[in-house]
């Protein structure tokens, strides 16, 4: 293929937009994308078996920067270390803040910095999990980088997947990120504590939830305030 | 880990007396100790998957993957599209576009100026302009 070509798909697939390839290419950007996009299914398929075979149930736990994910997943910790021996996995662009703060709570972390990518794939946790003694584990939590966009590309091959919003988030922030509350089986709707200061229509979040996805389970959750954690916990099977 | 890294420098030494079973143990004595150390590199923003330890004037290129189990020496030039895990890189070493290595170890002063290489379990050693001049050393 010629070299200019090979440039353009590259920086076409950092587009993610296949509609920017010149005619002559897009069947192979096309291609690409779905060869990739199976990849991670396979993968992801593969996580799925082997966490299974060692009896580790894992979560996968999406929202954007500042839903409360870490908090959330700090106080389900907190709550749990004495039950489960506890493997988290946090991804950010950036820092290890989120695994220092997880750690104090006694779980095991490992941190990924994804530099420009928006979402964790399946790769990333095959080769976490490939290098670990999982033995040492029953429970997984993965806390996906923040947004509530990328995700939604790369299923990680956990038991179930979590979504997180926040009602500082605005009302309409379910209605306008359709795709991961359709993937996800539990939606927790959180910093309730803050609803009657905000005004926030927590009544149309949970409708928009339940409209995009009938069988998502929705809870509402103050995590600084361990509000429904207990809940929370319960309804993930824990 | 400077233990080790010690003992594995040596071995480089006599690269045609490497012991198979000595190498992997220290590897494996190794890995466990390597600490997270990614915040002083030069370049754009790679992934990392902890632990990976980058020592002084690490120049890092675009859409690369470091990690798990990475260490990489001071003055070592890594191209574009690389993906390292389990892996030890001694100082003063540049590698090429596209490299995939996988529990491999690369000499100090070795420059692998060439692109498009998968490798695993080897040692890597000397001044390469392409893949047939690379001395490989298979664990």
């Amino acid at each position: 293929m010629h070299e200019n070509n090979e440039e353009e798909i590259s920086r076409i697939k950092e587009l993610e937009s296949i509609n920017l390839a010149s005619p002559e290419i897009r069947d192979s950007v096309v291609s690409t994308k779905k060869s990739i996009e199976k990849e991670n299914e396979l993968l992801a398929s593969k996580i799925n078996t082997t966490l299974k075979t060692h009896n580790i149930k894992s979560f996968d736990i999406v929202g954007a920067i500042g839903a409360g994910k870490t908090e959330i997943i700090s106080q389900i910790v907190e709550k749990l270390y004495t039950k489960y021996k506890i493997l988290v996995i946090c991804g950010d662009i950036i820092t290890r803040v989120d695994a220092n703060r997880i750690e104090a709570h006694n779980a095991d972390t490992v941190q990924i910095n994804t530099g420009r990518e928006c979402a964790l794939n399946a790769y990333h946790i095959h080769q976490i999990i490939k290098n670990k003694d999982l033995n040492k584990y029953d429970l997984l939590f993965i806390e996906n980088v923040g947004n509530l966009i990328c995700p939604s590309d790369f299923i990680l091959g956990t038991d179930k997947r979590i979504v997180v919003v926040s009602i500082t988030e605005g009302e309409w922030v379910i209605e306008k990120h359709p795709m991961l509350f359709k993937m996800s089986d539990i939606a927790v709707i959180n910093k309730i504590d803050l609803k009657e200061r905000l005004g926030t229509n927590v009544d149309k979040m949970i409708n928009d939830a339940k409209r995009i996805n009938p069988n998502i389970e929705i809870i509402t959750t103050s995590a600084k305030k361990d509000t429904n954690i207990d809940k929370l916990i319960s309804h993930m099977g824990l | 880990m400077k233990e080790e890294l010690k003992k594995i420098e040596l071995l480089l030494e006599n690269p045609n007396k490497i012991q198979e079973v000595a190498l992997k143990n220290i590897l494996k004595s190794l890995f466990p100790k390597i600490s997270n150390h990614i915040d002083n590199y030069i370049g754009d923003y790679p992934t990392f998957i902890e632990p990976v330890y980058l020592a002084e004037n690490v120049q890092i290129g675009d859409d690369v993957l470091l990690g798990p189990n990475v260490y990489i020496g001071s003055n070592v030039k890594i191209g574009n599209y690389v993906e390292l895990s389990n892996t030890i890189i001694f100082d003063n070493v540049s590698i090429g576009n596209n490299f995939k290595l996988e529990n491999c170890l690369i000499a100090p002063n070795s420059h692998l100026n060439f692109e498009n290489f998968k490798c695993k379990s080897s040692v890597l050693i000397g001044d390469a302009a392409s893949e047939k001049d690379l001395r490989k050393i298979i664990f």
